[in-house]
Parts: structure tokens; C-alpha cells; sequence
């Protein structure tokens, strides 16, 4: 799904060249997202300043240094043309959203009936690393994303960071580990996980302090098979539990894990649909998108660019 | 450690309270951004910020500075004032926690995590170490 858009920057509409996409249906995530490598353009870069509230500009242009400015106008700019891509009735120009802090400081939208769009089911989270900015939407079921690069450098050593940080069964699986890139792997592994969790719950951190939960992952099967048109990949179950409440395995939350472009990991977190028994496994459909807005969109779900490496997940 | 903690300096509340001695007693943080998009003819933006700013230890606020410059590999043009916000260098939570972390290390403390994540500014992170340190000492630790 390619298009090129013609930059005459007075002429061009901001949300016309924005390809509409369906709201995500139930136990379904929406996964877009961009890697600022790819965008050079000054003009494109502009083009998204131009979609920032005055708030927004003023937060980007904070930022010191071209890097960073150029990931937070990126942020702000996926955020925006990905919501207002999901439009109900004629267009919604992706400058016209507005946003808020939840109690908890979690972002949300401020959704309005002025041009008669209201999509008050829709909820998305956000997440980026150096080299890549993503944002993850769904319908009804709160969620929280992370992404982290692989390689990712710790300063501290591993082991001495997840006795301060993580639960105590957290700690013995890292421990267990010998060779030390894959507990380092394992170890990014873990943070999104849990940071997709807490970013899901969306009361901030203290909330749900690291220390206080455990994510336990099943690694007793991994397969994969075609059902009809859809993959699913059963690579391992992955389950949350509250320490503070330990008989309680907190299943209303389903998680995925994902390599991306090969270079990230990304974990996913939804929030169950409520018409889902308790210990029934459902698992989460994904559909991915790696886009640079108004320029092109790319589904990259089902390809080497998005691999299923935890949770059940349905491409 | 208890003794550069009563030499902190703190500037009494009241400064809020009249606009006029508030402007001229705001300027001791004072931060310039001037930014243009290059090439582009993107006009540029200067913001200025006034501040009041409590000042904590500077020896501690130099040390969290250091940490800060060596965590999230800041080039040495970065400035960074108390008032400067993680998240405004790049800082992503794990840098944050890192941070915290390396912290700990260097004045020998414990940051509650509830605490560490309030930690959005140098500041924040110093004031929070001056006043764990102080109440290191007072326990005799």
C-alpha cells in the first residue's frame, strides 16, 4: 500500500492522504509503527510540526539536539495521523485531536462531537527507543506497548539491577541463565513485559512497582501452523502475577512478544475481552504496520519484519 | 555527608508571593533554547524559561549531573540545569531506573520505587539524595 504524496505544503490536506484503516475488532491490536532513519525529508518533517498543538511544538523543540527533537516530533506525529486514521465519517484531520493526562498521567484522547467523530472505544499507547517509535491501538481493552532495542546497553550489571528491581522468581530465571548475551536478551525481554503491564494498567508506576509482580512465561511448547488464512504462532504462554495477591493469577491481561525488523523487541499488553471465560486461551490477533505518514504504509504482519517470540499471537 | 547538608541553601516560600521580586529573583535559572530547522526556512523558536530555583548541594547536584551525563551518553554541549527533565534528554524509563540505580551506588542509599519514579528532574534526584543522606546520618548509619 503505497502512496507518494506531492509536497506543495499550502495545497496539501493533512488528513487526505492518511489511508483510512478499520477499528481493530476485539482481542485485536493494531501495531504501527516508524523508524525515524527513514525520515529525511525536512519538508515531511515539517509537514508533522504542523499537526503539533502549541504545547507539543514547544516540548520537541525542548528537546536538545536534532535526534532528539526529530524522535519526539515522530512521536507526536504517529500518534496523531494513526488515531485519525481511524474515522468513522469523512476525514479527521490528525491536528484536530486533542489530548489528556489521565488521573495517573497516562495520555489519553479528548474525544469530541464537533465534526460528529466519536470513537470513545478506541485506546493506544505509545513507546520508542532510538531507533524506532511505535504505537499500538485497540478497541475497548486498554493496552500498553514497549519497545526496546535488542542490543540495548545496561550500565549496570544484570543481576544486581534484577535483585533491586524484579520479583524473586524474576531474579532466579536470570540467574539460571549462564551465557551472558542471552540473559542480556532475556533481560530486555522481561523489562518490556513488565513495562507494557504497568503502562497497560495505566495508574503509573507506583501502582505496580516492578518488585510487586511476576511475569511468568511457559516456554514448554513453541509451534506454529496455518489456520485457513491466519498464522498462529503459539510460541509460549505468558502470565502476569500480582505478588501482593498471590492466589489471584491476574488473567484478565494477555501479552505478546515480538522481534521486530530484528533489531527490537516489543511486547504487547492488552486487556482481555470481558466475554472471555477465565482460563480460556484466545489469542491476540496482530496486525502491523511500519509507516512513514502521508508518505506510505506497509503491512508487515507475516513477514520476516514482525516474529512472534512469545504469548499466543494470531497474524 | 551531614554537614554539606546544612549548608544547603533554600529559598523561603514567600519569594512566590509578590510578582515584582518574583521576576528579578527568578532569573537565577535561567535556560535559552534557540532552535531552527536547518535548510528549511522553519522559523525558529526561542523559549525562555524563568525559574526559582531551590538550591540543593552542589556537590550533589554536580554528582547527579556526572551520572546523568554518563548514563544517557550526553555530548558535553548538553546543558543540563536543575530544572532540566529526564525525559527532555532522551532519558526512557530504564535510563531513569538506571540512573536511580547508579545513585544508590555512589552515595550509598535506597531509593523506595514509589520515590524513584517521582524522579523527573536533576533536581528531584538531588533533593531526594540530600535529604536520604541526612536521615542516613541522623540514624547514625
Amino acid at each position: 500500500m503505497k502512496m507518494r504524496c506531492c509536497f506543495q505544503r499550502s495545497f496539501c490536506s493533512a488528513s487526505s492522504s492518511l489511508v483510512p484503516v478499520q477499528l481493530p475488532s476485539p482481542m485485536e491490536t493494531h501495531f504501527w509503527y516508524v523508524l525515524p532513519d527513514q525520515v529525511k525529508s525536512v519538508s515531511l518533517l515539517n509537514q508533522y510540526m504542523g499537526l503539533l498543538s502549541p504545547i507539543e511544538k514547544e516540548n520537541v523543540l525542548s528537546m536538545p539536539g536534532h535526534q532528539l527533537q526529530k524522535r519526539a516530533l515522530l512521536a507526536r506525529a504517529l500518534v496523531r495521523t494513526t488515531i485519525a486514521r481511524y474515522q468513522i465519517n469523512g476525514h479527521v484531520d490528525p491536528r484536530s485531536l486533542k489530548f489528556k493526562k489521565n488521573i495517573h498521567g497516562k495520555p489519553e484522547v479528548v474525544w469530541q462531537s464537533e465534526d460528529g467523530w466519536c470513537q470513545p472505544h478506541l485506546h493506544f499507547n505509545i513507546s520508542h527507543s532510538s531507533s524506532m517509535i511505535a504505537c499500538g491501538v485497540t478497541s475497548n481493552s486498554r493496552i500498553g506497548i514497549d519497545v526496546e532495542e535488542k542490543q540495548r546497553k545496561i550500565k549496570n550489571n544484570i543481576l544486581a539491577f534484577a535483585r533491586r528491581y524484579f520479583s524473586l522468581h524474576e531474579i532466579e530465571y536470570l540467574s539460571s541463565i549462564s551465557d551472558s548475551e542471552v540473559q542480556h536478551q532475556e533481560f530486555i525481554k522481561l523489562w518490556t513485559l513488565k513495562e507494557a503491564y504497568v503502562k497497560a494498567l495505566g495508574k503509573g508506576f507506583s501502582a505496580a512497582p516492578f518488585k510487586t509482580f511476576t511475569i511468568h512465561v511457559k516456554t514448554d511448547y513453541k509451534r506454529s501452523f496455518v489456520l485457513a488464512e491466519d498464522l498462529l504462532f503459539e510460541a509460549s504462554e505468558i502470565m502476569v502475577e500480582s505478588l501482593n495477591d498471590p492466589k489471584s493469577l491476574t488473567s484478565s491481561w494477555q501479552f505478546a512478544l515480538l522481534e521486530l525488523v530484528g533489531s527490537h523487541y516489543a511486547a504487547i499488553c492488552m486487556e482481555k475481552d470481558k466475554s472471555i471465560k477465565v482460563g480460556m486461551k484466545v489469542p491476540v490477533r496482530l496486525t502491523a504496520w511500519k509507516t512513514i505518514p502521508f508518505v506510505e504504509d506497509e503491512c508487515v504482519s507475516g513477514t520476516d519484519a514482525v516474529i512472534p517470540i512469545g504469548g499466543l499471537i494470531k497474524l | 555527608m551531614a554537614s554539606v547538608s546544612t549548608s544547603c541553601l533554600r529559598f523561603q516560600p514567600l519569594l512566590w508571593q509578590s510578582n515584582n521580586t518574583c521576576q528579578a529573583a527568578q532569573r537565577t535559572s535561567l535556560k535559552l533554547v534557540s532552535v531552527s530547522w536547518a535548510k528549511s526556512g522553519f522559523p525558529s523558536l526561542r523559549a525562555t524559561r524563568f525559574r526559582v530555583s531551590c538550591a540543593a548541594n552542589p556537590l550533589t547536584m554536580q554528582k547527579v549531573c556526572d551520572i546523568v551525563r554518563k548514563q544517557l551518553v550526553l555530548s558535553p554541549e548538553t546543558q543540563l540545569t536543575p530544572e532540566t527533565k529526564f525525559s527532555e534528554l532522551g532519558a526512557d524509563s530504564l535510563d531513569t531506573v538506571e540512573i536511580v540505580m547508579g545513585l544508590e551506588e555512589e552515595f550509598d542509599i535506597n531509593v523506595e520505587e514509589e520515590s524513584s519514579q517521582n524522579i523527573t528532574t536533576v533536581k528531584d534526584a538531588a533533593d531526594l539524595i540530600d535529604k536520604l543522606v541526612q536521615k542516613k546520618a541522623e540514624a547514625g548509619a
